[in-house]
């Protein structure tokens, strides 16, 4: 009985493996495959002839590492502004009492509550107003302006578990509180830090929406997920030049993955920073 | 309660903590005046944009009562229902199948010591797939004519259907493409959530459990689902909230088609606005997409009694 149990659990996790990854293997095997106008008729899960033809022509025609160069500095350039403001935010409201503390931290907490795609329209505006559609600038501004009252939630619940005395002990000896962020706070945050800009990180390199409306059709500042969309719709069959920009979009994503696993369970679970 | 008693002692141990209150001030700003300017504002600019008419060229607001909303609901075309219903089912059918698959996975997985970590990595991969990537495979996948895997499947190997489906193109069709593709990459945070409440339960559970003589099926039934109740609250919630967001599988995979019956309300939000240019509707659009969640929390925060 109890082999059998073991069995059934071995052969569902296969079974459900097999199924999970066949979108992936079919994206890998078909990145080698050669498209004409028609898909592959029977399709296949890897190519009759192997070829490159698909990365090299991504590569050279479609100049995708130029792309790729703009989604790494707009995700890098986002994340270090969005994670230090927001730490700064929440160390105050995790070790600073003032007057309105908790209200504020109240009202932060309600705009989580609400997807930020329904505000895009004044946002849009906004940086219309501020001339900055179709710049860097704009975009990055526009993450960052986002990304605040998410990311200050959750470094508070992490600030806060740091002990009051140590915080006493330097301001006792006189130290201001910028000292307190700089030499005690901001190091025993560290993996509380790298959680977060991980989860930062991914959800700027994938993000879609605001990307397109923001940078608009100035094509030289376009993002690797807006490029791979595009390819799509002007050649509806040639998927192999799809997944082999997708192929390049996701390598990334998978090493910051693999490499920070013990992150993931951290960051996924979230749970601990919630509960208050 | 603790914390409060820590507070209350830091209020009178030290006054020179109080003393420099006034930093919170330069730590809070940036991070405030960001918040005003692009999420605080927007958000009650929102409400006035979906009762004005934007001219895009000029930028100028004009008042216009309750036109847009009235427009949205008296269309013949009735797109603005056909979102809603679209979102709701999405919760309806998405959300159990989601929660169960993902437990199943959690519990098999939990079972063994070998590959455990390999078998999490698979089920999370999807998770960390953006969806447009995911999306154009599942839209390969989902091709109309027998060249499309999931039909040379369903036709040619397994002879389930005697014709290929048109599967992006029709209503229900599109519909349930739309949905494997959610429950694809929602089953794995599902799982990953499970399994760490999993890991937190007391072994000595199991063990009266297993005195008393339980099978398998009744020790998940009696032991395991009640103690992992509050992830499943939690995980209902955010799955439910997480429904009104669909909006680039419908991009990606059908466009809304056929006329709009595939369509959501972020989609639709999003061609009114950014393609037909009717700023007012599409801000219309918003105001009740964002209020219909409240409500959704609020009653599931009542219903549920969830302590967070």
């Amino acid at each position: 009985m109890r082999r059998f149990r073991k069995t059934f659990t071995w052969l569902l996790l296969i079974l459900g493996a097999i199924i999970f990854m066949l979108p992936f293997i079919i994206m890998i095997g078909n990145s080698f495959e050669t498209f004409t106008f028609s898909l592959p008729n029977p399709p296949r899960l890897l190519p009759k002839e192997f070829t490159l033809d698909n990365f090299k022509e991504i590569i050279n025609v479609y100049h995708i590492f130029n792309y790729f160069g703009n989604s790494v500095f707009i995700t890098f350039v986002t994340t270090i502004i969005v994670i230090f403001i927001s730490a700064l935010s929440a160390y105050a409201f995790a070790k600073i009492p003032f007057r309105g503390r908790e209200l504020l931290f109240k009202l932060y907490l309600f705009t989580l509550m609400i997807p930020g795609v329904l505000n895009i329209i004044p946002q849009f505006m906004l940086i219309n107003e501020l001339g900055m559609i179709g710049t860097r600038r704009g975009l990055i501004l526009l993450y960052v302006g986002t990304g605040i009252c998410g990311n200050t939630f959750f470094l508070r619940g992490f600030f806060e578990a740091i002990p009051n005395e140590l915080i006493e002990s330097v301001v006792v000896d006189g130290g201001s509180h910028f000292t307190i962020f700089k030499k005690i706070v901001m190091p025993l945050a560290k993996p509380a830090i790298g959680t977060l800009a991980i989860l930062v990180l991914l959800g700027t390199w994938d993000d879609f929406l605001t990307a397109k409306i923001i940078l608009g059709a100035k094509e030289s500042l376009l993002t690797l997920p807006i490029v791979i969309h595009r390819i799509n719709g002007q050649h509806a069959t040639k998927y192999g030049l799809v997944f082999a920009a997708s192929i390049i979009t996701l390598i990334p994503v998978m090493i910051v993955y693999t490499i920070n696993q013990k992150f993931f369970v951290v960051g996924g679970i979230g749970e601990g920073a919630i509960k208050e | 309660m603790k914390t409060n008693l820590v507070k209350k002692r830091t209020h009178t141990k030290s006054n020179k903590i109080y003393n420099k209150s006034w930093q919170a001030i330069i730590f809070i700003l940036p991070g405030l005046i960001l918040a005003i300017a692009f999420i605080f504002y927007p958000m009650i600019k929102n409400i006035q944009i979906s009762f004005s008419d934007y001219d895009i060229m000029s930028g100028k607001l004009t008042f216009t009562g309750l036109n847009n909303y009235k427009e949205l609901f008296n269309e013949s075309q009735q797109r603005f229902f056909t979102a809603y219903r679209n979102n709701i089912l999405y919760a309806v059918v998405v959300t159990p199948i989601t929660l169960f698959l993902g437990l199943i996975i959690a519990v098999a997985i939990n079972c063994i010591k070998k590959f455990s970590v390999t078998f999490k990595v698979i089920y999370y991969l999807p998770v960390i797939t953006s969806w447009i990537i995911a999306g154009l495979v599942f839209k390969y996948l989902f091709n109309p004519g027998i060249q499309g895997p999931i039909n040379y499947l369903l036709v040619n190997i397994l002879h389930i259907i005697p014709q290929p489906i048109n599967w992006l193109k029709t209503e229900w069709g599109g519909n349930i493409s739309i949905w494997i593709l959610g429950i694809w990459k929602n089953i794995g945070y599902a799982m990953l959530l499970y399994l760490a409440a999993l890991q937190g339960i007391n072994k000595s559970y199991y063990e009266v459990a297993d005195i008393e003589g339980a099978t398998g099926l009744q020790k998940l039934k009696k032991v395991t689902i009640p103690l992992i109740k509050p992830t499943s609250f939690f995980l209902t919630i955010q799955l439910l909230i997480g429904s009104f967001n669909v909006f680039l599988q419908v991009l990606v995979l059908t466009g809304g088609d056929p006329r709009g019956k595939t369509s959501v309300l972020q989609y639709l939000l999003y061609t009114r606005t950014f393609k037909l240019y009717k700023f007012g509707e599409g801000a219309a659009i918003g105001i009740l997409t964002a209020v219909s969640i409240l409500i959704v929390t609020l009653i599931l925060n009542k219903k549920m009694k969830v302590d967070y």
